[in-house]
């Protein structure tokens, strides 16, 4: 019990100061006026530039791109602060609220448009009308920086999920190595074929939904097209057919192999050497395209291929879904002008790169991903091409917490506790009540 | 024997010393003024509007309360499992940590080592305890399951089978009960010798003398344990936002661990919904200062202070 009084006493201050921050904020307005001192005192600008990465690989190479911009000019110094990820943006906020936030802050790209809504950054659309950079970005992230048309943030990186199989394992099951199946069908005949049992104990899994990556709701995002869980029109369709035929079809796997069996093989999965697909014990591993520098700096010797997602049916679509990051000027920052020059910087070709080619990450300037250099490395170039069908799903902002009250009845549905049609039908309901109580 | 030397001194002097008396404490008052009560009463304020600290600030009257009541699944979901946690968890961290101290309290070699050992537990804090039981509560290979298993007895899913993670989040919490041992300790040790003796001679034995002499003794630090105990436990949230089964989902699986701060975290950090996260704050308070105060009154009848006219 002592454990958790720390806590509770760094929430309660963490609070009690943001309740304290917003008070004292509330009253000094007044951006403009900063920035019109900022730049009235001629001087070097320095401005503050807030990240999470800080990791050993991560913060050499954003120093290395921010010691760059500060020497190819003479006008601006950015100052680099680092955060740990789970307390950068909850700093952000109080910072926001205080009036005194940094110049430039890394954030999530599926909740700009919330962040817009709930003014905690800035509207873009005077820089761009200066000037006009959003060609440089893949227009499925452009979309999701864009609040009420407008862009709120640049998109700096993203990623997107593919299929990686273990060739040798094809091999040995009598399968051709360099064809992964195209549909989700094809994919569970493929996937009997690659299990390996002792006795009745299964040694090696070929493919379980349930596995790495791409669970239930990204295979319901494939099979209904790229919808996801709402509409055009932002309406709720969680119970809709095609998202009861992917529960349907996890449920088929989990019946084949038997859930108990999954939980308990699941339970011997490790990581780096020890990764269940690494190691060996599945076959088919769907994950982000970067699981790749896994595999580089801990399985040299796998040979292992990458394939898209399957679709539904031929042709329908090999849809896969991505998150990434942005980079945005917070409400109220003192020097939004220095911000834009160097956000600006930071998504031209030459930054990201540099940033693409050390950190292996997909980045969101088409021009700098689809570089030469960096297409030599096939699995980069089918991450690259994948994008074409990637899907990045901005938060609903009367929503925002919808999956906390999706997942619990998708795993009701998984462990059998209700019919899928059931949970689905309650999710739709408590998601449609919840979108209800926030439209004011 | 103060009042008397207070009555020889001037009205001017004591006045004088109030005063210095309350420039003393000012740091304190101010400090409770702006960090403590000031919070306290804008956050009650604001729970009644539509905060999110960024964009708006509306009177919205009892319209967060009514949808807490009334059309929030997740509120009435992380009450019922907040009390679950509360109701077992207090008795029985209580009672471990009772025994425990009853246990050291012997004059037997090494018994230092001992204490050592069984309070080490609560030093260790934070993820790493978290991830080190998630090992151990592993269903298939984890080290609880294998011991079950020597009796021949399959052990549950744990934190996998959503009738099971909150049990063991209570088996997790009573390995570390050395906290509160320690203190049982030495109140154990507070208990006057000559009332063992007497008792002794009047021929009682082992548990009448815990029941007559031991536990009345110790009851003002029960209380304070009890109280203190569970505010603390309705508090829980790390546990369940580390412990869940599916990262993305804290609280899971079926937000089985989705306790009253967790959800209120969500409603204030990821919905930036401010004005509900208050008025969830405040139902949670009201909660545990009435409970507190039927425990104060209780008290009464259970707590023996010696030699104190039971102020």
């Amino acid at each position: 019990m002592k454990l958790k009084k720390p806590l509770s006493a760094i929430l309660m201050t963490a609070l009690s100061t943001v309740l304290l921050l917003s008070g004292c904020g509330g009253g000094s307005n007044g951006e403009d006026q900063q920035t019109e001192t900022a730049t009235a005192s001629k001087g070097k600008v320095t401005i503050d530039f807030w990240t999470f990465w800080g990791s050993e690989t991560r913060r050499p190479i954003i120093e290395n791109i921010i010691d760059d911009f500060n020497k190819s000019q003479d006008r601006i110094t950015v100052k680099h602060t680092y955060y740990p990820f789970g307390d950068i943006w909850t700093k952000e906020l109080a910072a926001v609220a205080a009036g005194n936030p940094p110049d430039v802050i890394v954030n999530t790209i599926e909740a700009t448009g919330q962040r817009a809504d709930k003014n905690q950054n800035t509207n873009l659309s005077e820089f761009l009308k200066k000037e006009d950079i959003k060609g440089r970005f893949f227009p499925e992230l452009w979309d999701t920086v864009l609040y009420k048309g407008e862009a709120y943030a640049l998109p700096f990186t993203t990623d997107t999920r593919m299929m990686f199989y273990n060739k040798d394992h094809f091999k040995e099951a009598g399968l051709d190595p360099d064809k992964f199946p195209d549909t989700w069908a094809e994919l569970e005949e493929t996937a009997k074929k690659l299990d390996r049992k002792n006795g009745s104990v299964y040694t090696r899994i070929g493919y379980s939904p349930q596995y790495a990556g791409f669970d239930w709701g990204s295979i319901a995002m494939n099979f209904d097209k790229g919808t996801n869980f709402f509409d055009d029109t932002g309406k709720p369709v969680i119970n809709d057919q095609a998202h009861l035929d992917a529960m349907n079809y996890v449920l088929d796997n989990a019946n084949r192999i038997g859930q108990k069996n999954l939980d308990t093989f699941k339970a011997s999965f490790g990581s780096k050497q020890a990764n269940p697909f690494i190691a060996g014990q599945v076959s088919i591993w769907p994950d982000a395209t970067t699981f790749y520098t896994q595999i580089r700096d801990f399985g040299q010797n796998l040979n292992f291929g990458i394939a898209p997602i399957p679709e539904i049916s031929k042709d329908s679509g090999h849809y896969s879904v991505g998150g990434g990051f942005v980079l945005e000027i917070p409400k109220g920052a003192k020097h939004p002008q220095e911000a834009w020059e160097f956000m600006r910087y930071l998504t031209d070709k030459s930054a990201q790169k540099y940033w693409a080619e050390k950190n292996f990450d997909s980045v969101a300037n088409q021009e700098a991903a689809n570089d030469p250099e960096l297409l030599k490395n096939e699995v980069y170039k089918a991450a690259v091409d994948n994008m074409a069908v990637t899907k990045v799903f901005p938060v609903p902002l009367n929503a925002p917490d919808f999956l906390n009250l999706i997942n619990p009845q998708r795993d009701a549905a998984i462990m059998g506790k209700m019919s899928p049609k059931e949970a689905l039908d309650k999710a739709q309901a408590d998601v449609e009540n919840l979108m209800k109580q926030n439209t004011k | 024997m103060a009042l008397s030397v207070d009555k020889k001194r001037s009205g001017l002097q004591q006045r004088k010393e109030a005063r210095q008396g309350w420039v003393f404490v000012s740091p304190w008052i101010i400090g409770f003024l702006a960090f403590t009560a000031g919070p306290l009463l804008f956050s009650l304020y604001a729970s009644f509007t539509n905060y999110d600290i960024t964009s708006r600030h509306d009177w919205i009257g009892t319209t967060n309360y009514r949808n807490m009541l009334f059309h929030d699944p997740l509120f009435w979901k992380s009450l019922w499992n907040t009390f679950y946690y509360v109701i077992f968890s207090v008795p029985l961290t209580t009672l471990g940590s009772l025994l425990l101290a009853v246990m050291l309290n012997r004059k037997i070699p090494g018994i230092k080592i001992y204490r050592t050992i069984f309070y080490l537990p609560s030093i260790l804090s934070g993820v790493a305890l978290y991830i080190l039981w998630q090992m151990l509560l592993t269903p298939g290979t984890g080290l609880v399951n294998v011991v079950i298993g020597w009796f021949g007895v399959e052990g549950p899913a744990w934190l996998v089978d959503p009738a099971w993670t909150k049990p063991a989040i209570i088996l997790m919490k009573l390995w570390s009960v050395g906290g509160g041992m320690l203190l049982y300790l030495a109140s154990l040790q507070n208990v006057p010798e000559q009332l063992y003796e007497a008792s002794e001679i009047d021929g009682a034995g082992v548990i009448r003398r815990f029941w007559h002499i031991t536990l009345p003794m110790i009851t003002p630090v029960l209380l304070f344990e009890l109280i203190t105990h569970m505010i603390g436990a309705f508090q829980i949230f790390q546990e369940g936002y580390v412990m869940s089964s599916d990262m993305n989902t804290p609280g899971s699986p079926m937000n089985s661990l989705l306790f009253f701060n967790l959800h209120m975290f969500t409603k204030a950090f990821k919905v930036f919904d401010m004005g509900y996260a208050m008025a969830l704050a405040w139902f949670l308070f009201v909660v545990v200062i009435v409970l507190t105060i039927i425990n104060m009154v209780l008290s009464k009848y259970w707590v023996h202070y010696e030699g104190g006219d039971n102020r």
